[in-house]
Protein backbone atom coordinates (compact mmCIF):
# COMPACT_ATOMS: atom_id res chain seq x y z
CA UNK A 1 0.00 0.00 0.00
CA UNK A 2 1.42 3.39 -1.02
CA UNK A 3 1.86 6.24 1.41
CA UNK A 4 -1.08 8.63 1.44
CA UNK A 5 -0.17 12.08 0.12
CA UNK A 6 -0.96 14.89 2.49
CA UNK A 7 -2.68 17.65 0.57
CA UNK A 8 -2.40 21.28 1.60
CA UNK A 9 -5.46 22.89 3.17
CA UNK A 10 -7.27 24.76 0.43
CA UNK A 11 -9.87 27.53 0.55
CA UNK A 12 -13.46 26.75 -0.38
CA UNK A 13 -13.10 27.91 -4.01
CA UNK A 14 -10.03 25.76 -4.57
CA UNK A 15 -11.77 22.79 -2.95
CA UNK A 16 -14.60 23.19 -5.47
CA UNK A 17 -12.03 23.13 -8.28
CA UNK A 18 -10.48 19.98 -6.79
CA UNK A 19 -13.92 18.36 -6.81
CA UNK A 20 -14.35 19.26 -10.50
CA UNK A 21 -10.90 17.76 -11.14
CA UNK A 22 -11.96 14.41 -9.67
CA UNK A 23 -15.14 14.39 -11.76
CA UNK A 24 -13.27 15.23 -14.95
CA UNK A 25 -10.24 12.99 -14.38
CA UNK A 26 -11.40 10.28 -16.87
CA UNK A 27 -11.88 12.96 -19.54
CA UNK A 28 -8.38 14.37 -18.91
CA UNK A 29 -6.94 10.89 -19.24
CA UNK A 30 -8.93 10.26 -22.39
CA UNK A 31 -7.62 13.48 -23.97
CA UNK A 32 -4.04 12.53 -23.07
CA UNK A 33 -4.28 9.09 -24.68
CA UNK A 34 -6.33 10.23 -27.69
CA UNK A 35 -4.08 13.18 -28.58
CA UNK A 36 -0.92 11.17 -27.99
CA UNK A 37 -2.13 8.39 -30.31
CA UNK A 38 -3.38 10.83 -32.92
CA UNK A 39 -0.08 12.74 -32.99
CA UNK A 40 1.92 9.52 -33.24
CA UNK A 41 -0.12 8.37 -36.25
CA UNK A 42 0.02 11.81 -37.85
CA UNK A 43 3.83 12.06 -37.64
CA UNK A 44 4.32 8.43 -38.70
CA UNK A 45 2.29 9.09 -41.84
CA UNK A 46 4.09 12.38 -42.48
CA UNK A 47 7.45 10.62 -42.17
CA UNK A 48 8.60 12.87 -39.33
CA UNK A 49 10.75 10.90 -36.91
CA UNK A 50 10.35 12.08 -33.34
CA UNK A 51 12.45 11.37 -30.28
CA UNK A 52 9.35 10.93 -28.09
CA UNK A 53 5.76 11.88 -27.40
CA UNK A 54 5.06 12.01 -23.68
CA UNK A 55 1.78 12.62 -21.92
CA UNK A 56 0.65 12.97 -18.34
CA UNK A 57 -2.34 14.13 -16.31
CA UNK A 58 -1.51 16.43 -13.43
CA UNK A 59 -1.69 14.63 -10.09
CA UNK A 60 -4.01 15.63 -7.32
CA UNK A 61 -1.13 16.88 -5.15
CA UNK A 62 0.42 18.87 -7.98
CA UNK A 63 -2.90 20.57 -8.71
CA UNK A 64 -3.45 21.26 -5.02
CA UNK A 65 -0.02 22.91 -4.87
CA UNK A 66 -0.88 25.05 -7.86
CA UNK A 67 -4.22 26.07 -6.34
CA UNK A 68 -2.56 26.92 -3.05
CA UNK A 69 -0.25 29.36 -4.85
CA UNK A 70 -2.69 30.93 -7.29
CA UNK A 71 -6.12 29.37 -6.82
CA UNK A 72 -7.87 32.75 -6.93
CA UNK A 73 -6.71 33.23 -10.50
CA UNK A 74 -9.01 30.51 -11.79
CA UNK A 75 -12.74 30.89 -12.16
CA UNK A 76 -13.23 27.15 -12.52
CA UNK A 77 -11.32 24.01 -13.56
CA UNK A 78 -11.64 24.90 -17.26
CA UNK A 79 -9.34 27.91 -16.68
CA UNK A 80 -6.47 25.58 -15.82
CA UNK A 81 -4.98 24.59 -19.13
CA UNK A 82 -2.18 22.21 -18.18
CA UNK A 83 -4.01 19.45 -16.33
CA UNK A 84 -3.54 17.30 -19.42
CA UNK A 85 -0.05 17.93 -20.74
CA UNK A 86 1.81 16.46 -23.69
CA UNK A 87 5.37 16.90 -24.79
CA UNK A 88 6.55 16.32 -28.32
CA UNK A 89 10.32 15.97 -28.47
CA UNK A 90 11.98 16.29 -31.86
CA UNK A 91 15.50 15.49 -33.02
CA UNK A 92 15.81 18.60 -35.17
CA UNK A 93 14.99 22.22 -34.43
CA UNK A 94 13.25 22.58 -37.83
CA UNK A 95 10.82 19.84 -36.83
CA UNK A 96 9.52 21.85 -33.87
CA UNK A 97 7.80 24.17 -36.36
CA UNK A 98 6.44 21.18 -38.29
CA UNK A 99 4.94 19.81 -35.09
CA UNK A 100 3.42 23.23 -34.38
CA UNK A 101 1.87 23.29 -37.87
CA UNK A 102 0.41 19.83 -37.29
CA UNK A 103 -1.19 20.97 -34.02
CA UNK A 104 -2.65 24.02 -35.76
CA UNK A 105 -4.18 21.70 -38.32
CA UNK A 106 -5.55 19.16 -35.84
CA UNK A 107 -6.73 21.32 -32.92
CA UNK A 108 -8.08 24.73 -32.00
CA UNK A 109 -5.20 26.79 -30.64
CA UNK A 110 -5.77 29.24 -27.83
CA UNK A 111 -3.30 31.82 -29.13
CA UNK A 112 -3.76 34.16 -26.20
CA UNK A 113 -2.37 31.57 -23.79
CA UNK A 114 0.13 29.83 -26.06
CA UNK A 115 3.76 30.80 -25.55
CA UNK A 116 6.76 30.79 -27.84
CA UNK A 117 9.59 30.89 -25.36
CA UNK A 118 12.04 30.81 -28.23
CA UNK A 119 11.12 34.43 -28.91
CA UNK A 120 11.02 35.49 -25.29
CA UNK A 121 14.79 35.79 -24.91
CA UNK A 122 16.78 38.99 -25.02
CA UNK A 123 19.46 38.99 -27.71
CA UNK A 124 22.20 38.50 -25.12
CA UNK A 125 20.60 35.80 -22.99
CA UNK A 126 20.25 32.06 -23.34
CA UNK A 127 18.02 29.65 -21.49
CA UNK A 128 14.80 27.66 -21.70
CA UNK A 129 13.61 27.36 -25.29
CA UNK A 130 10.31 25.69 -25.98
CA UNK A 131 7.07 26.28 -27.78
CA UNK A 132 3.89 25.75 -25.74
CA UNK A 133 0.48 25.54 -27.38
CA UNK A 134 -2.79 25.51 -25.49
CA UNK A 135 -5.18 23.40 -27.55
CA UNK A 136 -8.70 22.07 -27.64
CA UNK A 137 -10.10 19.16 -29.66
CA UNK A 138 -12.74 20.58 -32.03
CA UNK A 139 -16.06 18.73 -31.90
CA UNK A 140 -15.99 18.45 -35.68
CA UNK A 141 -12.77 16.40 -35.41
CA UNK A 142 -13.50 14.09 -32.49
CA UNK A 143 -16.08 13.65 -29.77
CA UNK A 144 -17.07 10.88 -27.42
CA UNK A 145 -20.51 10.71 -25.75
CA UNK A 146 -18.84 9.00 -22.79
CA UNK A 147 -16.78 12.14 -22.20
CA UNK A 148 -18.99 15.10 -23.17
CA UNK A 149 -16.51 17.62 -21.67
CA UNK A 150 -13.68 16.49 -23.93
CA UNK A 151 -14.24 19.33 -26.41
CA UNK A 152 -14.41 21.94 -23.68
CA UNK A 153 -11.19 21.08 -21.88
CA UNK A 154 -8.00 22.78 -22.96
CA UNK A 155 -4.67 20.95 -22.80
CA UNK A 156 -1.04 21.95 -23.18
CA UNK A 157 1.44 20.66 -25.72
CA UNK A 158 5.12 21.49 -25.26
CA UNK A 159 7.36 21.19 -28.29
CA UNK A 160 11.14 21.09 -28.05
CA UNK A 161 14.23 19.33 -29.31
CA UNK A 162 15.99 16.57 -27.40
CA UNK A 163 18.78 18.98 -26.49
CA UNK A 164 16.31 21.61 -25.24
CA UNK A 165 14.58 18.81 -23.35
CA UNK A 166 17.84 17.68 -21.72
CA UNK A 167 18.70 21.24 -20.72
CA UNK A 168 15.21 21.93 -19.34
CA UNK A 169 15.22 18.70 -17.33
CA UNK A 170 18.63 19.36 -15.82
CA UNK A 171 17.75 22.95 -15.06
CA UNK A 172 14.45 21.88 -13.53
CA UNK A 173 16.13 19.16 -11.53
CA UNK A 174 18.74 21.41 -9.98
CA UNK A 175 17.14 24.78 -10.24
CA UNK A 176 14.06 26.84 -10.10
CA UNK A 177 11.68 24.69 -8.09
CA UNK A 178 14.07 24.24 -5.16
CA UNK A 179 12.97 27.46 -3.50
CA UNK A 180 16.57 28.28 -2.68
CA UNK A 181 18.25 31.28 -4.25
CA UNK A 182 20.43 29.98 -7.05
CA UNK A 183 24.11 30.96 -7.13
CA UNK A 184 24.96 33.28 -10.03
CA UNK A 185 27.83 31.04 -11.14
CA UNK A 186 25.36 28.16 -11.62
CA UNK A 187 22.98 30.34 -13.63
CA UNK A 188 25.85 31.59 -15.77
CA UNK A 189 27.06 28.02 -16.43
CA UNK A 190 23.55 26.81 -17.33
CA UNK A 191 23.22 29.82 -19.62
CA UNK A 192 26.54 28.95 -21.30
CA UNK A 193 25.33 25.37 -21.87
CA UNK A 194 22.02 26.64 -23.26
CA UNK A 195 23.92 28.78 -25.76
CA UNK A 196 26.09 25.84 -26.74
CA UNK A 197 23.12 23.50 -27.18
CA UNK A 198 21.37 26.12 -29.30
CA UNK A 199 24.41 26.16 -31.57
CA UNK A 200 24.48 22.35 -31.71
CA UNK A 201 20.76 22.23 -32.57
CA UNK A 202 21.40 24.66 -35.43
CA UNK A 203 24.39 22.60 -36.59
CA UNK A 204 22.36 19.35 -36.64
CA UNK A 205 19.74 21.08 -38.77
CA UNK A 206 22.39 22.54 -41.06
CA UNK A 207 23.98 19.08 -41.53
CA UNK A 208 20.57 17.58 -42.32
CA UNK A 209 19.87 20.32 -44.87
CA UNK A 210 23.28 19.78 -46.52
CA UNK A 211 22.68 16.03 -46.66
CA UNK A 212 19.29 16.60 -48.30
CA UNK A 213 20.92 18.98 -50.80
CA UNK A 214 23.58 16.37 -51.53
CA UNK A 215 20.93 13.68 -52.10
CA UNK A 216 19.02 15.96 -54.45
CA UNK A 217 22.21 16.78 -56.40
CA UNK A 218 23.04 13.06 -56.68
CA UNK A 219 19.53 12.23 -57.85
CA UNK A 220 19.79 14.97 -60.48
CA UNK A 221 23.17 13.70 -61.71
CA UNK A 222 21.90 10.11 -61.81
CA UNK A 223 18.79 11.18 -63.71
CA UNK A 224 20.84 13.21 -66.20
CA UNK A 225 23.25 10.32 -66.76
CA UNK A 226 26.36 12.15 -65.47
CA UNK A 227 27.31 9.09 -63.47
CA UNK A 228 31.06 9.61 -63.60
CA UNK A 229 30.61 12.76 -61.50
CA UNK A 230 28.90 10.87 -58.69
CA UNK A 231 31.02 9.37 -55.92
CA UNK A 232 29.99 5.86 -54.94
CA UNK A 233 28.42 5.82 -51.48
CA UNK A 234 25.27 4.56 -49.77
CA UNK A 235 23.12 7.49 -50.90
CA UNK A 236 24.34 7.61 -54.47
CA UNK A 237 24.07 3.83 -54.87
CA UNK A 238 20.48 3.95 -53.64
CA UNK A 239 19.68 6.64 -56.22
CA UNK A 240 21.45 4.58 -58.88
CA UNK A 241 19.42 1.49 -58.01
CA UNK A 242 16.24 3.53 -58.41
CA UNK A 243 16.93 3.77 -62.17
CA UNK A 244 17.16 -0.05 -62.26
CA UNK A 245 20.55 -0.32 -63.98
CA UNK A 246 20.64 -4.13 -63.86
CA UNK A 247 17.08 -4.70 -65.07
CA UNK A 248 17.83 -5.21 -68.80
CA UNK A 249 20.40 -7.90 -67.94
CA UNK A 250 18.10 -9.49 -65.33
CA UNK A 251 15.31 -9.76 -67.91
CA UNK A 252 17.71 -11.15 -70.48
CA UNK A 253 18.88 -13.82 -68.01
CA UNK A 254 15.29 -14.58 -66.98
CA UNK A 255 14.36 -15.11 -70.62
CA UNK A 256 16.73 -18.12 -70.77
CA UNK A 257 14.16 -20.23 -68.87
CA UNK A 258 11.20 -17.81 -69.00
CA UNK A 259 11.85 -17.42 -65.30
CA UNK A 260 9.87 -15.42 -62.79
CA UNK A 261 11.98 -12.61 -61.24
CA UNK A 262 11.87 -11.99 -57.50
CA UNK A 263 12.84 -8.37 -56.85
CA UNK A 264 15.24 -8.11 -53.92
CA UNK A 265 17.22 -5.33 -52.28
CA UNK A 266 20.51 -4.95 -54.15
CA UNK A 267 22.16 -2.54 -51.72
CA UNK A 268 24.36 -5.34 -50.37
CA UNK A 269 26.32 -5.16 -53.64
CA UNK A 270 27.72 -1.74 -52.66
CA UNK A 271 30.59 -3.20 -50.59
CA UNK A 272 31.31 -5.65 -53.42
CA UNK A 273 31.69 -2.78 -55.91
CA UNK A 274 33.84 -0.96 -53.37
CA UNK A 275 36.18 -3.95 -53.03
CA UNK A 276 36.40 -4.10 -56.81
CA UNK A 277 37.87 -0.59 -56.63
CA UNK A 278 34.93 1.29 -58.11
CA UNK A 279 34.82 4.93 -57.00
CA UNK A 280 31.96 6.42 -58.99
CA UNK A 281 28.61 5.30 -60.32
CA UNK A 282 30.19 5.73 -63.75
CA UNK A 283 32.55 2.85 -62.92
CA UNK A 284 29.59 0.54 -62.25
CA UNK A 285 27.76 1.76 -65.32
CA UNK A 286 30.83 1.11 -67.47
CA UNK A 287 31.03 -2.42 -66.04
CA UNK A 288 27.35 -3.07 -66.83
CA UNK A 289 27.95 -2.01 -70.44
CA UNK A 290 31.22 -3.90 -70.84
CA UNK A 291 30.38 -7.14 -69.02
CA UNK A 292 26.68 -7.79 -69.66
CA UNK A 293 27.39 -10.25 -72.46
CA UNK A 294 29.89 -12.12 -70.28
CA UNK A 295 27.41 -12.22 -67.38
CA UNK A 296 24.77 -13.56 -69.75
CA UNK A 297 27.15 -16.31 -70.89
CA UNK A 298 27.68 -17.35 -67.25
CA UNK A 299 23.93 -17.39 -66.59
CA UNK A 300 23.24 -19.38 -69.78
CA UNK A 301 25.81 -21.97 -68.78
CA UNK A 302 24.50 -22.20 -65.22
CA UNK A 303 20.76 -22.36 -65.73
CA UNK A 304 20.31 -23.03 -69.44
CA UNK A 305 20.24 -26.77 -68.96
CA UNK A 306 18.11 -26.72 -65.82
CA UNK A 307 14.38 -26.21 -65.33
CA UNK A 308 14.94 -23.43 -62.80
CA UNK A 309 12.29 -20.86 -63.57
CA UNK A 310 12.59 -18.57 -60.59
CA UNK A 311 15.42 -16.08 -60.13
CA UNK A 312 16.20 -13.29 -57.76
CA UNK A 313 17.10 -9.92 -59.23
CA UNK A 314 20.52 -10.24 -57.58
CA UNK A 315 21.54 -12.70 -60.30
CA UNK A 316 22.49 -9.94 -62.74
CA UNK A 317 24.88 -7.98 -60.49
CA UNK A 318 26.26 -11.26 -59.13
CA UNK A 319 27.07 -12.57 -62.61
CA UNK A 320 28.42 -9.17 -63.67
CA UNK A 321 30.80 -9.14 -60.71
CA UNK A 322 31.82 -12.75 -61.42
CA UNK A 323 32.61 -11.89 -65.03
CA UNK A 324 34.50 -8.74 -64.04
CA UNK A 325 36.59 -10.57 -61.41
CA UNK A 326 37.49 -13.44 -63.72
CA UNK A 327 38.26 -11.23 -66.68
CA UNK A 328 40.48 -8.99 -64.58
CA UNK A 329 42.55 -11.78 -63.05
CA UNK A 330 40.86 -11.89 -59.66
CA UNK A 331 40.61 -15.68 -59.86
CA UNK A 332 39.24 -17.89 -57.11
CA UNK A 333 40.41 -15.51 -54.37
CA UNK A 334 38.51 -12.63 -55.97
CA UNK A 335 35.37 -14.75 -56.28
CA UNK A 336 35.66 -15.90 -52.67
CA UNK A 337 36.03 -12.29 -51.54
CA UNK A 338 32.84 -11.41 -53.44
CA UNK A 339 30.93 -14.33 -51.88
CA UNK A 340 32.28 -13.51 -48.41
CA UNK A 341 31.13 -9.91 -48.82
CA UNK A 342 27.70 -10.91 -50.09
CA UNK A 343 26.94 -13.90 -47.91
CA UNK A 344 29.23 -13.46 -44.94
CA UNK A 345 32.64 -15.11 -44.55
CA UNK A 346 32.43 -18.89 -44.70
CA UNK A 347 34.64 -21.80 -45.67
CA UNK A 348 32.01 -23.07 -48.08
CA UNK A 349 32.52 -19.93 -50.15
CA UNK A 350 35.83 -21.51 -51.22
CA UNK A 351 33.94 -24.41 -52.77
CA UNK A 352 31.45 -22.04 -54.41
CA UNK A 353 34.27 -19.89 -55.78
CA UNK A 354 35.92 -22.97 -57.26
CA UNK A 355 32.56 -24.03 -58.70
CA UNK A 356 32.11 -20.61 -60.35
CA UNK A 357 35.65 -20.68 -61.68
CA UNK A 358 35.23 -24.16 -63.09
CA UNK A 359 31.96 -23.23 -64.80
CA UNK A 360 33.28 -20.02 -66.30
CA UNK A 361 36.83 -20.76 -67.34
CA UNK A 362 35.96 -22.13 -70.78
CA UNK A 363 33.23 -19.67 -71.62
CA UNK A 364 33.82 -17.52 -74.73
CA UNK A 365 34.27 -14.25 -72.83
CA UNK A 366 37.28 -15.66 -71.00
CA UNK A 367 39.07 -16.17 -74.28
CA UNK A 368 38.11 -12.89 -75.97
CA UNK B 1 9.90 -36.75 -49.67
CA UNK B 2 9.40 -36.39 -45.94
CA UNK B 3 9.23 -33.43 -43.59
CA UNK B 4 9.65 -33.63 -39.84
CA UNK B 5 8.63 -30.58 -37.88
CA UNK B 6 9.83 -29.92 -34.38
CA UNK B 7 8.80 -26.92 -32.30
CA UNK B 8 10.74 -25.61 -29.37
CA UNK B 9 10.13 -22.27 -27.66
CA UNK B 10 10.25 -19.58 -30.33
CA UNK B 11 11.92 -21.82 -32.87
CA UNK B 12 10.63 -24.39 -35.32
CA UNK B 13 12.82 -26.81 -37.24
CA UNK B 14 11.65 -28.52 -40.42
CA UNK B 15 13.89 -31.39 -41.52
CA UNK B 16 13.55 -32.02 -45.25
CA UNK B 17 14.41 -35.52 -46.40
CA UNK B 18 14.62 -36.64 -50.02
CA UNK B 19 14.11 -34.82 -53.33
CA UNK B 20 12.14 -31.59 -53.32
CA UNK B 21 10.92 -31.67 -56.90
CA UNK B 22 7.59 -30.32 -58.19
CA UNK B 23 5.35 -33.25 -57.10
CA UNK B 24 7.08 -33.37 -53.70
CA UNK B 25 6.61 -29.61 -53.31
CA UNK B 26 2.87 -30.03 -53.85
CA UNK B 27 2.83 -32.89 -51.38
CA UNK B 28 4.58 -31.03 -48.57
CA UNK B 29 3.02 -27.60 -49.27
CA UNK B 30 0.37 -27.87 -46.48
CA UNK B 31 3.01 -28.83 -43.91
CA UNK B 32 5.33 -26.05 -45.01
CA UNK B 33 2.44 -23.58 -45.08
CA UNK B 34 1.73 -24.37 -41.45
CA UNK B 35 5.22 -23.07 -40.60
CA UNK B 36 4.04 -19.56 -41.48
CA UNK B 37 2.19 -19.50 -38.16
CA UNK B 38 5.62 -19.51 -36.51
CA UNK B 39 7.15 -16.99 -38.90
CA UNK B 40 7.41 -14.43 -36.11
CA UNK B 41 10.21 -16.50 -34.57
CA UNK B 42 13.00 -18.52 -36.14
CA UNK B 43 12.29 -21.13 -38.78
CA UNK B 44 15.16 -23.53 -39.41
CA UNK B 45 15.08 -25.53 -42.60
CA UNK B 46 17.38 -28.46 -41.98
CA UNK B 47 18.57 -29.56 -45.40
CA UNK B 48 21.21 -32.07 -44.31
CA UNK B 49 19.18 -34.88 -45.97
CA UNK B 50 17.80 -32.85 -48.86
CA UNK B 51 19.08 -34.35 -52.11
CA UNK B 52 17.61 -32.03 -54.73
CA UNK B 53 15.59 -28.81 -54.98
CA UNK B 54 13.53 -27.60 -57.92
CA UNK B 55 12.03 -24.15 -58.61
CA UNK B 56 8.88 -25.26 -56.80
CA UNK B 57 10.98 -26.03 -53.74
CA UNK B 58 12.68 -22.63 -53.98
CA UNK B 59 9.23 -21.01 -54.09
CA UNK B 60 8.33 -22.72 -50.81
CA UNK B 61 11.51 -21.40 -49.20
CA UNK B 62 10.77 -17.95 -50.61
CA UNK B 63 7.19 -17.94 -49.29
CA UNK B 64 8.52 -18.72 -45.80
CA UNK B 65 11.09 -15.93 -46.09
CA UNK B 66 8.34 -13.50 -47.08
CA UNK B 67 6.13 -14.55 -44.16
CA UNK B 68 9.07 -14.22 -41.76
CA UNK B 69 9.94 -10.76 -43.12
CA UNK B 70 6.34 -9.64 -42.58
CA UNK B 71 6.20 -10.98 -39.04
CA UNK B 72 9.70 -9.92 -38.00
CA UNK B 73 11.10 -13.45 -37.84
CA UNK B 74 13.85 -15.14 -39.82
CA UNK B 75 14.51 -18.26 -41.87
CA UNK B 76 17.77 -20.14 -41.48
CA UNK B 77 18.75 -22.71 -44.08
CA UNK B 78 20.96 -25.26 -42.38
CA UNK B 79 23.41 -27.87 -43.72
CA UNK B 80 22.82 -27.66 -47.46
CA UNK B 81 24.96 -29.74 -49.74
CA UNK B 82 27.25 -28.00 -52.20
CA UNK B 83 24.98 -29.12 -55.02
CA UNK B 84 21.96 -27.37 -53.56
CA UNK B 85 24.08 -24.41 -52.52
CA UNK B 86 25.08 -24.01 -56.17
CA UNK B 87 21.37 -23.94 -57.14
CA UNK B 88 20.88 -21.19 -54.59
CA UNK B 89 23.81 -19.30 -56.03
CA UNK B 90 22.84 -19.69 -59.69
CA UNK B 91 19.36 -18.35 -58.96
CA UNK B 92 20.58 -15.51 -56.76
CA UNK B 93 18.90 -17.04 -53.70
CA UNK B 94 22.10 -17.54 -51.77
CA UNK B 95 22.15 -14.09 -50.23
CA UNK B 96 18.41 -14.08 -49.47
CA UNK B 97 18.75 -16.55 -46.61
CA UNK B 98 20.92 -16.96 -43.58
CA UNK B 99 22.77 -20.13 -44.47
CA UNK B 100 24.49 -22.16 -41.76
Amino acid sequence: MGAKTTLPTLDFHSQEIMQQYHQLLPAYEKIASHVSGQLKNFFDEAGIILAAIEHRVKTESSLAGKLLKKGGKYKDIYDITDITGLRVITFYIDDVDKVASALERLYEIDWENSIDKRKAHEIDSFGYLSLHYICRIPESAYSDPKYPEINKIRFEVQMRTVLQHAWANMNHDTGYKSGVEIPKAYLRNMSRIAGMLELIDDEFSRIRRELSDYRRRVQKLVASGNLSDVQLDGDSFKSYLSIKPFEPLTKRIASINQAEIQEVDLSKFLPVFKTLGFNTLGDIDAMVKAYSDAAYQIACFQIGLTDLDILSSSVAPQDLCTAYILKNGGGIMGLKQMLDTLNGPSEVNDAMAEFLMEQSKDLPFMNQ
Amino acid sequence: MEVFIEKENNQVTASLIGRLDTPASLEIAPQMDSLKEDAGGTIILDCSQLEYISSSGLRIFLALRKAAAEKGGKVIVRSISNEIRSVFMMTGFLNLFEIQ
